[in-house]
């Protein structure tokens, strides 16, 4: 669909200063928003079949897809200037640290043993790392 | 044919120079301080990259917020999710997705020169924009009846609540806490969005823009699309559970 667009932008920004910019087709823009429609209602019919821990993995993983549409084709990031799509991708890069970090912490806690008052691992009643006694 | 580059006329001088502002000052949309339209132009979408990416660290917090709570209280959030209505949410998505298709092609028109198409893609974008805004009224409306509500406000009616659906555990206001705030704040951003596409509308009317420059437009267009962007997150994970 947008095979010439490269050649075009090959040229990159000409030295008369004037703005150039890619334009991408009507039916280009209405084929990704009809994308996103059939990411969307993949997900919803994905809502009614239970995969356990699967679930969330399944619908992050839908959730991207449809904003990589987004961010590619309406945000113009395919044929940006690539700095913009340097701090988008920094953008996501810091905010996996931010969950990966707080996460991590915060599943590891364990449950508080009421008789002991410590945390301890549910499954094997070990104490768990972490926590404010000593 | 899919595709066509524009190239607007070269702003300083040309031949074509009459019609496009005067000498080396340029057009009178160029600001003083910038040497050429392209300069302009790419300052403006960096500062708008960079606003972005500051708005998905601001909601990142309360991403994470949801991850720790979900990861703590699995069964509450699902039971939780039952509350919410799953038809009203999907609306919403197409309703959103659909706005983020007219205003990318309003970015489109307005790159082409078409004044008066752009004009009405900005208002079918404004009138999504309302439609999400009426149907998630209702939706909290129904949230306040049934006394789904954040953390020590939670009183469930039970009355009001969806019949078959799972229990509500004790601590179920968190989960109404993390929705509340979630859906709040991108409803304030929805309803700044409306503001800002009023404005570029106005704009656009009055004859501001041109093949040769269109930056309000495609600035506004790349806010809304992030308005969209944390809407797509923001339906599965708290619908679809």
């Amino acid at each position: 669909m947008s095979t010439s667009t490269d050649a075009h932008h090959a040229h990159g920004h000409a030295d008369d200063g004037g703005v150039h910019v890619h334009v991408s087709s009507v039916p280009f823009y209405i084929a990704v928003f009809l994308g996103l429609l059939v990411l969307t209602g993949m997900t919803v019919g994905q809502s009614y079949v239970d995969l356990g821990k699967l679930n969330i993995v399944i619908v992050v993983l839908i959730a991207t897809m449809k904003a990589s549409l987004v961010v590619t084709f309406f945000m113009h990031l395919r044929w940006d200037n690539k700095f913009n799509a340097l701090i988008f991708i920094s953008t996501i890069f810091f905010i996996g640290i931010f969950f990966a970090y707080t996460l991590h912490d915060t599943d590891r806690r364990g449950e508080l043993d009421p008789d002991q008052n410590v945390k301890v691992w549910q499954k094997n009643g070990e104490r768990a790392p972490g926590g404010m006694e000593e | 044919m899919s595709t066509d580059v524009v190239t607007p006329e070269p702003a300083a001088g040309g031949a074509h120079g009459a019609g496009h502002g005067v000498g080396h000052h340029g057009p009178k949309w160029l600001a003083h301080h910038f040497e050429t339209p392209t300069q302009q132009f790419d300052a403006a979408k960096l500062g708008m990259w960079a606003f972005l990416a500051q708005e998905l660290l601001f909601f990142s917090g309360l991403f994470v917020a949801y991850g720790v709570y979900r990861n703590w209280y699995p069964e509450m959030f699902k039971a939780a999710a039952h509350q919410l209505n799953k038809e009203m949410g999907a609306t919403n998505t197409v309703v959103l997705l659909f706005s983020s298709l007219t205003i990318a092609l309003a970015v489109r028109s307005a790159q082409v020169g078409n004044r008066k198409l752009t004009g009405r893609l900005i208002l079918t974008t404004i009138a999504c924009a309302c439609m999400f805004l009426v149907i998630k009224f209702f939706e909290y409306k129904h949230k306040f009846e049934g006394g789904l509500l954040p953390g020590r406000f939670f009183h469930p009616h039970a009355e009001h609540l969806v019949h078959g659906a799972p229990a509500l555990p004790e601590n179920t206001g968190t989960f109404f806490g993390i929705y509340f705030m979630m859906t709040g704040v991108h409803g304030v951003h929805v309803l700044i969005g409306i503001g800002v596409l009023v404005w570029i509308w106005i704009r656009n009317n009055r004859g501001d823009f041109s093949k040769e420059y269109f930056t309000p437009v495609d600035i506004v267009a790349l806010y809304w699309h992030l308005v969209d962007l944390v809407w797509i997150y923001l339906f599965p994970l708290l619908y679809l559970i």
